[in-house]
């Protein structure tokens, strides 16, 4: 049996020029935000819990709690609202196609009876308030001509809806049922966010020409603005009342956010400047941005979620990030007597977890160029991306060193080090075999087959490639010179990964269909056969420390841990470990089996025995 | 008088000695489970083993040959949600995928006829590989 222990989430996803638009459960102290297909609910109190939830069909876009904090609405980019019980088995309520392309903003109205969408309509209605259990509008919401990039609900009675979009406009309708009452066109570009105050006084509108309107909210009249002088210097993005409604919290793309006061008369003053700093450049703009109960929480463009104190201006924030996009591999490693797990995504970033923890760091390099394949051992890490070139990095905890890089000719497709003498590693092109030693091309040959999948010993001495036919060629290496010595024929699909056992008495492959097999590493006799549970290809496998357990990993979101004494039917599978795919795996001690995959997120598993 | 039915496909009979073994299986209990194999000099089906009602599930896929057809008689005993003790037959089409199209093909053919007279089957499974012949399966589908 194996139970989930952890969950390092992924960010909200972004993207560069617009905002992003988190929201929370004040009563539970939750934010809720999207990425990918999936809408993730995090604690703020207890960050290695998080809930995804991956029924959309198509990429989500912003998701909101209801004011009783029992449901979640949910939007995507095909027009679809999905409404879902928050607890137990996220029963769905109902789902209703409100708008022909993607919503940008959701609001609920304060008695959790209608719901108001809007985003781009492509042509015909950009905006859509509707009943939550019925889906039947109740309003006619004209007056946009271009994407409406949010709408905001009035909290108290009388009930008004205010939107604001890209056509600079901010148009403001009485109701219900809704009908438009009158446009304000104080802006000067897009308009990117409008917020209610919580008493329902005033609204405030943010946009990219870096002003900050302040209305009233019975009528719709301009009030007062935020001031220019300490203005932001670059596009708003995002803005949040404080739960009193005296103050607002502003982010822009200078990588900035400004706490402002705003007076009764409606004009603001600037209260304090929180600067965010990461790595520098463009990662550092803040997208989006919450304020909920004491939290100040921020959401930059590289992903980076900063939580600032509300009440108190000394306390450090909290910073935390992760992966935005598919995590492409795995693995565990020992520092100064911690097990510190790094895993990377297709894009270059690698990030630094510490069980029990969560987000220790990312690693920095000098350039960061995109990464293929990855491999790693206590001082140094081997990269590959999808150029020529093979990248070793030295690695001193928590910093990157000079990192040197070899070409090998082609695409490098499988990578290994050999774990007693890192200075050796083995690189597999499509047509042929390279060792490295040092950053040296120490060797390599053409092979006559396709190579899929390559390893080699934990000692150097031998070498095993895998090609696209399901062979198994083994070679033995002498003085960097490479002979093919025996070829193995079991697997039915083209290898994917192959594995040495860490005593090295053993060694697994596993292939695209479906089929993984351990074999003994001195006779080439097959130990264990018919582990042929999954239900697509298998991407990732890992040995347990004992050498007893062997972990497969697929493209069918499972899981299944085999142990090598006892028959493949007595497995343990965990399903839908990863949706669209898992493709990282390590054991990160003799029973817990960390997994990461396509939903950008690393979960840590524990495994019970019976 | 009774004449012979013919299988428009494969022409493979059934054995008088298959059928009385099938039955002994179904009421008197005397066999856990019956692998049937074609002949095919004698084109027929016929009995390779029967297994003692003490054998296990294992022992039974243990005989099933890895890379070669069979079909296999297996009488499942389980216990219900109402706490009542059950059994049921299942006949096991076993055709894995490492075998000969050849005997893939006969023994695909032939299993209609064979089915036919084996009165009294409660479920069916096709199994390809072990994986899918695995007990939980039996377990999922006696349900």
């Amino acid at each position: 049996m194996a139970e989930l222990s952890e969950t390092y989430a992924c960010v909200p996803s972004t993207e560069r020029g617009r905002g992003i638009l988190i929201s929370g459960d004040p009563k539970s102290d939750s934010i809720v935000y999207c990425n990918g297909r999936s809408v993730i609910i995090r604690s703020l109190g207890r960050p290695l819990e998080a809930s995804i939830y991956g029924e959309h069909a198509y990429q989500a876009t912003v998701a909101r709690f209801s004011p009783n904090g029992e449901w979640v609405a949910s939007a995507d980019v095909s027009g679809t609202v999905r409404i879902w019980g928050r607890h137990g088995d996220r029963v769905l309520k109902n789902e209703f196609r409100v708008l022909s392309g993607r919503i940008d903003d959701l609001q609920w109205s304060p008695d959790g009876q209608r719901i108001v969408a809007s985003g781009d309509g492509k042509g015909k209605s950009f905006v859509r308030a509707f009943m939550w259990d019925s889906g039947t509008n109740v309003g006619e919401f004209d007056g946009h001509s271009r994407r409406v990039l949010s709408c905001a609900f009035k909290p108290t009675r009388p009930f008004r809806i205010v939107t604001c979009g890209e056509d600079f406009l901010v148009n403001f309708y009485e109701g219900p049922p809704f009908k438009f009452k009158l446009s304000q066109r104080e802006h000067s570009n897009f308009v990117n966010c409008v917020r209610f105050s919580p008493d329902g006084n005033k609204f405030i509108t943010v946009s990219s020409d870096k002003k900050g309107i302040i209305y009233d909210a019975k009528t719709g009249e301009k009030m007062g603005e935020l001031p220019a002088a300490d203005g932001h210097k670059g596009s708003i993005y995002a803005v949040s009342w404080s739960p009193d409604s005296k103050q607002v919290l502003t982010v822009s793309a200078d990588k900035t956010a400004k706490v402002w006061e705003i007076m009764d008369d409606g004009n603001g003053k600037l209260n304090r400047t929180l600067e965010c700093l990461g790595s520098g450049g463009l990662d550092d703009m803040l997208v989006g941005c919450l304020w909920q109960n004491d939290h100040l929480v921020t959401v930059s463009l590289g992903g980076a979620i900063n939580i600032f104190s509300a009440s108190d201006p000394e306390k450090t924030a909290i910073k935390f990030s992760g992966h935005m996009k598919s995590i492409t591999s795995l693995s565990c490693l020992h520092q100064s007597g911690q097990k510190i797990i790094l895993s990377s995504s297709y894009d270059g970033v690698i990030v630094r977890w510490l069980q029990g923890v969560g987000y220790v760091g990312k690693l920095q390099r000098k350039d960061s160029p995109q990464i293929k394949c990855f491999a790693a051992v206590e001082e140094e890490l081997l990269t590959s991306g999808f150029d020529n070139k093979v990248w070793r990095i030295p690695l001193n905890e928590d910093q990157c060193g000079e990192a040197v890089h070899v070409d090998v000719g082609s695409q490098p497709k499988d990578l290994s080090f050999a774990v007693k003498f890192p200075e050796v590693a083995l690189v597999s092109t499509d047509s042929g075999l390279a060792i490295l030693r040092g950053s040296k091309l120490a060797s390599s040959i053409k092979v006559g087959y396709t190579v899929t999948a390559s390893a080699i010993s934990p000692d150097g001495t031998e070498a095993i490639v895998g090609g696209q036919d399901g062979k198994l060629h083994i070679y033995s290496i002498a003085g960097d010179v490479l002979t093919e010595e025996s070829v193995l024929e079991k697997h039915r699909g083209a290898i994917t990964v192959i594995r040495y056992s860490p005593d090295t008495s053993m060694f697994a492959s596993a292939d695209a269909n479906r089929e993984a097999v351990v074999w003994d590493h001195i006779t080439c006799e097959v130990k264990l056969k018919n582990m042929l549970y999954h239900t697509a290809r298998i991407n990732c496998l890992a040995w347990s420390p004992d050498s007893r357990m062997v972990a497969t990993g697929s493209l069918d979101t499972c899981v299944i841990v085999y142990e090598v004494d006892k028959p493949a039917s007595n497995r343990v599978t965990i399903k839908g470990a990863h949706l669209g795919g898992v493709y990282g795996l390590a054991f990160c001690d003799e029973n817990s089996v960390i997994s990461s995959g396509e939903d950008a997120c690393v979960r840590l598993w524990r495994l019970i025995q019976q | 008088m009774s004449f012979r039915m013919s299988n428009a496909s494969s022409g493979m009979g059934v054995a008088d000695h298959s059928k009385s073994t099938f039955l002994e299986l179904k009421r008197k209990k005397v066999h856990r489970y019956v692998i049937f194999k074609i002949d095919e000099k004698k084109k027929e089906v016929t009995v390779e083993k029967t297994g003692a009602p003490g054998e296990s599930y294992d022992d039974f896929t243990a005989s099933l040959p890895e890379n070669d057809c069979r079909y296999a008689v297996y009488d499942f005993d389980f216990v219900t949600e109402e706490n009542c003790q059950k059994s049921k037959i299942f006949f096991i089409a076993w055709s894995p995928s490492t075998s000969r199209i050849r005997a893939k093909m006969l023994y695909a053919t032939s299993k209609d006829r064979l089915k036919r007279e084996l009165d009294g089957i409660h479920y069916e499974i096709q199994a390809t590989d072990p994986t899918e012949m695995d007990l939980e399966v039996l377990r999922d589908r006696a349900n």
